[in-house]
């Protein structure tokens, strides 16, 4: 339900990459995880959607990345599984290290030639 | 010959500047005394209620103000205002509250300088979780009637949260409820939670609850003083 207005977000962030430039953009790579809040497939509806002309030659990847955790007690990192927040070596609590965040991971952009006269 | 294609590593979390808002607002607060304190829940599970039985507590020793979040409608600012100083924040149709209704709704309240600020949400157990409205404290309600399996379905509403409370303990006799099954399933996902239990409209559980806001007012506002 939110996709559209997260995607509006992005691409407004990709935009302003482009500093003002003609470039155009070729890629857009977020990275998302299961407890960011956002359902991949409907991201990349919006995007088919709301790319426009500046970004509708733009390829939109979004690659899954797994919940990750680190035991705030012992350090042990590992994998949540099934939103199982406790450390599996010392019960502890964890600190999330990806999967929680919506990222921008990178923005291809291709200058184009200026159109000689 | 222009034509060059540059890829650029970005690695931006798309909602740092909500985040930055976020904390802004909460350093703000926490700086002036206020603990802000974000109700979430499923419609109906008793978050205005809530407000009224802690209200009803503090009056005369503490001082609190209430925005409410609803897509439509002033009724649980009408049943509020009464009580402490209130302001009803109508979303239209988003499903959310968000950082900047929570400033208008600041505001219309002239900005009060308060010991509490409780920002009831949306009733929603999903989108909510996702947004940061600068509280120092997040709570979340399920009531005896939503079923005790709950807090699986809803993780990252139970991860970001500090504290759970279960509602409507006087039906217990009446619901397959187990405060033991859902106070198990929550802290698998944040171990850290304190579980509380109340039955706000019988006045149940409300001193437990207003003596844990003071305890997390005393423990969460000592990094700004």
């Amino acid at each position: 339900m939110h996709e559209r207005s997260i995607m509006k977000d992005i691409l407004m962030q990709v935009d302003q990459l482009r500093e003002n430039t003609n470039d155009i953009v070729t890629e857009i790579r977020v990275e998302v995880g299961p407890l960011a809040g956002v359902e991949p497939m409907l991201l990349v509806t919006a995007f088919e959607q709301l790319a426009g002309e500046v970004m509708s030659q733009a390829k939109f990847i979004v690659e899954e990345v797994p919940l990750t955790a680190r035991c705030e007690n012992c350090d042990f990192g590992f994998e949540v599984a099934n939103y199982d927040f406790r450390c599996r070596v010392c019960g502890g609590n964890v600190i999330v290290t990806s999967g929680d965040e919506l990222l921008i991971t990178s923005v291809t952009l291709n200058d184009v030639a200026p159109v000689e006269s | 010959m222009k034509n060059t294609i540059q890829t650029m590593v970005v690695r931006r979390d798309v909602s740092a500047p909500m985040k930055a808002d976020a904390s802004k607002e909460r350093h703000r607060q926490g700086r002036r005394g206020t603990l802000v304190v974000n109700l979430l829940s499923s419609p109906g599970a008793g978050k205005t209620t809530l407000l009224e039985a802690t209200a009803q507590y503090m009056r005369g020793k503490q001082q609190m103000a209430v925005l409410v979040g609803d897509l439509e409608t002033d009724r649980d600012a009408q049943r509020l205002s009464s009580l402490a100083p209130t302001v009803q924040l109508t979303t239209g149709g988003a499903c959310h509250l968000d950082g900047s209704l929570v400033q208008r709704g600041l505001s219309a309240l002239s900005d009060p300088q308060v010991d509490f600020l409780f920002i009831e949400n949306v009733g929603n157990l999903v989108c909510p979780a996702s947004h940061d409205l600068g509280e120092h404290l997040r709570v979340v309600l399920i009531s005896t009637t939503e079923g005790d399996d709950k807090p699986g379905k809803y993780p990252k509403a139970f991860r970001t949260s500090q504290a759970l409370v279960v509602t409507k303990t006087d039906l217990l006799p009446h619901v397959p409820f187990s405060v033991n099954a859902i106070t198990e399933d929550a802290l698998r996902i944040q171990p850290d939670l304190t579980v509380l239990e109340a039955s706000f409209l019988r006045g149940e559980g409300v001193q437990s609850w207003c003596e844990y806001l003071n305890k997390q007012r005393t423990q969460l506002l000592a990094e700004y003083a």
